[in-house]
Order: structure tokens, then sequence, then C-alpha cells
């Protein structure tokens, strides 16, 4: 390649090439899965994640406030059995360990229903924020499924009938509303599902089962 | 084909470089127009700041969720050391922690697997619509159930822990736990009594998800199972805020 023409078209080629492999690799690697995403995605994200946020920047407060309060009485040569009892008593309610009273909604489930779409259910049930869950007396823990054919559902084992309720703790407008929106699980298990009839009812109070299942792992070991 | 063999000699080499360099270019252009189409698709004012404030927001959470479990361990020092009956706090604490061990809010280890699943990447099969192709929330639903009922005791997605009210969420196509937003692709992380991917494998309700969505639409799954899985714990709010202990619980 002696022509001055040739090494000229061969130099601007190469250099072409070299900058789009460099546009390339750089797109490849910013390539974030957000870039996929419309607009109208982006905003209800943003919203979710804001929403999360704020709800632990109250967790950080209230723990901080807990805290600064332990302090002072552990200063003040106050006892610290109380504020254990009433942490324990907290958290083991959250978790399932002991029983809860609340308001809620009930709903009565009646006709066969999926193990998928009953867990599409529950799943819209704790979005709209239910605090607590429970399937005909059963709560729902880690480790409790429900699983089994339409008209042989069971959760933890345990068989359901037909009708079958689900119980939730949480504030019961945003629990129905959220279930009963347009568009939304009851309205499209109302296409998917005709046979299923499901029926939702506020309550003042009700009281949520303690789990039977032991929550504390046998095979998994505390960690820091 | 013998006189084609002398002409093909007589081409000069800088030529047949500069023939595979254009080849090459051709096919980095193309490449670069089809990577850009879904950016154009999508492309206005309101975007860049929209992926800018969730990135914002979610280096945001991971800060808020850090800061939570160090306030969380601080408070059981403060209250397993405090003032009081010594027997009887030694045993409060203990139940403290069980408590907190049973809700989640303590980081496990031990036996288990790791599923990892993706988004299809091959062509689109017969009957499968493009939606298909992605890993959904009803997926990682699906998966995680199916462990519980193969008898996992703690479990994670993406560093997420499964809790009580965790809900799994999909927005468009990004799935979020705990309200988390997650990238793909998804690990879920299990601990329980070894042998829980043969019981998982012969769950009716998985081989069901291996048929429809890994070998129907092509979706990616792979397990590896390491001597030891960690699960995090969660971080979040731990409050009853419209139900309270029954009393004498």
């Amino acid at each position: 390649m002696r022509r001055p023409g040739a090494q000229l078209a061969m130099t601007a080629v190469l250099l072409v090439l070299g900058f789009l492999v460099v546009v390339q690799l750089r797109a490849q690697s910013a390539g974030s899965a957000l870039d996929a995403r419309s607009t109208e995605e982006l905003t209800t994200l943003v919203g979710n994640l804001n929403t999360r946020n704020d709800q632990l920047r109250a967790e950080v407060a209230r723990l901080e406030t807990n805290l600064a309060g332990v302090v002072a009485d552990r200063q003040t040569g106050r006892s610290s059995v109380d504020k254990l009892r009433e942490d324990v008593a907290r958290i083991r309610a959250w978790a399932g360990v002991d029983a809860v009273i609340g308001s809620g909604i009930r709903l009565s489930v009646r006709g066969p229903l999926g193990a998928a779409a009953a867990a599409d259910l529950l799943n819209e049930l704790r979005n709209a924020g239910a605090e607590a869950v429970a399937v005909a007396d059963v709560r729902l823990v880690p480790g409790v499924a429900i699983s089994g054919e339409p008209s042989a559902l069971k959760v933890g084992g345990t068989p359901l009938g037909d009708p079958f309720q689900i119980s939730a703790i949480g504030r019961s407008e945003v629990l129905s509303g959220s279930l009963s929106r347009m568009g939304g699980i009851l309205a499209r298990l109302a296409a998917t599902d005709p046979d299923v009839a499901i029926t939702v009812t506020p309550l003042e109070r009700m009281t949520m089962p303690a789990s039977s299942f032991s929550l504390i792992p046998a095979h998994g070991t505390p960690t820091l | 084909m013998s006189a084609l063999a002398p002409r093909i000699r007589a081409i000069p080499s800088w030529q047949i470089t500069l023939g595979a360099a254009l080849l090459v270019l051709g096919f980095l252009i193309a490449t670069q127009f089809r990577a850009e189409e879904p950016r154009v698709r999508y492309t206005t004012l309101e975007r860049g700041p929209l992926v800018a404030t969730a990135l914002e927001l979610q280096a945001g959470q991971e800060a808020l969720k850090a800061r939570i479990l160090a306030l969380n361990e601080a408070i059981t020092t403060e209250l397993s050391g405090g003032e009081g009956d010594a027997t009887l706090i030694a045993q409060l604490t203990d139940e403290h922690e069980d408590a907190r061990l049973a809700a989640g809010l303590i980081a496990v280890e031990g036996p288990g697997l790791v599923l990892q699943i993706e988004d299809a990447d091959g062509p689109l099969p017969p009957g499968v619509g493009e939606a298909d192709l992605r890993v959904s929330g009803r997926d990682i639903r699906t998966v995680v159930d199916q462990l519980w009922l193969a008898g996992a005791e703690a479990v994670a997605v993406n560093g997420e822990r499964i809790v009580g009210p965790t809900a799994v969420l999909e927005i468009g196509g990004s799935i979020l736990v705990n309200s988390a937003y997650l990238t793909p692709p998804y690990q879920v992380a299990a601990i329980g009594e070894p042998g829980l991917y043969d019981r998982l494998t012969s769950e009716p309700g998985f081989a069901r998800f291996l048929t429809d969505r890994a070998a129907g639409a092509g979706i990616r799954l792979s397990v590896a199972e390491p001597g030891t899985v960690h699960v995090p714990a969660y971080a979040g709010s731990v409050v009853l805020r419209y139900g309270r202990p029954e009393e004498g619980a």
C-alpha cells in the first residue's frame, strides 16, 4: 500500500471504526435497565421509591427517638425492663409470632380460584399496606404459601374450603380501594376467573391469629 | 475456479484489509442504530431527570436502610445492658433476639441455594408475546412461594429479605421488592435444610414454572449451591399502625 490516497482512506476508515467501537462499548456499559422505561413507568417508579423512602425516614426518626429514650433511661438508672417487654411484644406481633387485633378488611372467596391468582390477590393486599394477613385463620408469614389446584387449594398445608376467608389488617379504605380500583386485581379476576366471586367487607375490629409455624431458622445461623 | 485464484491473488492486500474494515464498520453502524431504537422511542424532556431521580432515591434508600440496621443494633445493645433485674433483663434480651430473628431483622447464613433468573435472550418462540420474554413480578413471587413450599427458612431477592408484609411489585418491566427497585439479573437466595433444590424441583408449582416460563418462554434460570448462603436482614418499618398485640399474647 504505497499510494497515499489508499493510506488516507485506510486511516479514515480505521479512525471511524475505533470511534464506533468506543461508542458501542460505552453505550453497553452505561445502559441501565431504566433506559428502556417509558416516562409513565419512570414516574410511577419514582413515586414508589419516594413513598418507601418517606417510610424509611419515619422509621429512622422513630428509632432515633427510641434510642435516645433508652440511653436517657440508662443514664438516669431507670429500668429497661418495660421498654424491652414493649419492644419484644411489638416485634413478635409484627412478625406473626403473636396474635394481633386491629381494623381492616375481610374477603370472602367463593369458586375455583387458582393458586397463582390467590397469590396475586395476597400480593395486592401487601402492596396496599396490609400489616398482617391470614387465610382461613392461617397467618401468612415467611414459609407459608398457597398451593394446590383450583377448588383444592391449601395454605401452609391446610386445605381451604369453599368459600374461604382472607383477613387483612390495615387501613380498610386503602385496602379495599386498591383491590376494587378500575383495572385492579378484582376487575382482572372477574375477567379471567368468571366463576370466582369475591366480596370485600371492612371490619372495625378483627383478631389475626398467631402463626403456628416456627419462625426461628433451624438451619440458618445469625450473622452480623 | 482455476482462473479465479490468480485474480484473487492479484488483489492488493490493502484492498482486502480495507474491505474487511468497511465490513466491520457497517456492522457497528447497524448495531449502533439498533441500540438507539428504544431510547429514541421514549425520548422526552422529562426522562433524563426521572432516571437520575430514581437512581438518586435508590441510593438514598440504601443509606436509610443501613442507618435502620445500625440503630436497631444500638437499641438492642443499650436495652440488654440496661438497669434492672439482671436475670429478667437477660431473659428478655434472649426473647428480644429470638423475636428479631423470627421477624427477619437479623441476617442469617447457612446451607441453601441461589437461583438466578434472567430475561429470555433467544428468538421469540411461537405463541409467546414480547412481554413474556421478561422476568415478571409474578415469576419472582412464584419462585419465592415454591421455595417456601420446599422448606426454605429465609429468602432474599437481590438482597431484599422477604418478610410477612413483603410485596413484589412490577412497574412496566421493573421489579420492586419491599419497594426497592431491583436491577436484573434477579438472584433469589434461600436457606434451608440440605437438599432444598431437590425438594424444589419436586414441587408441582415449580415444575409448571419450568415448563411454562423456562422451557416455554425461554426465561433463563440457573442454580448455584454454595457451601454457605447469606440472607441479609430486613431493613424497614416494623410498626403496626392499624393493629396491636393481643392482650395476654
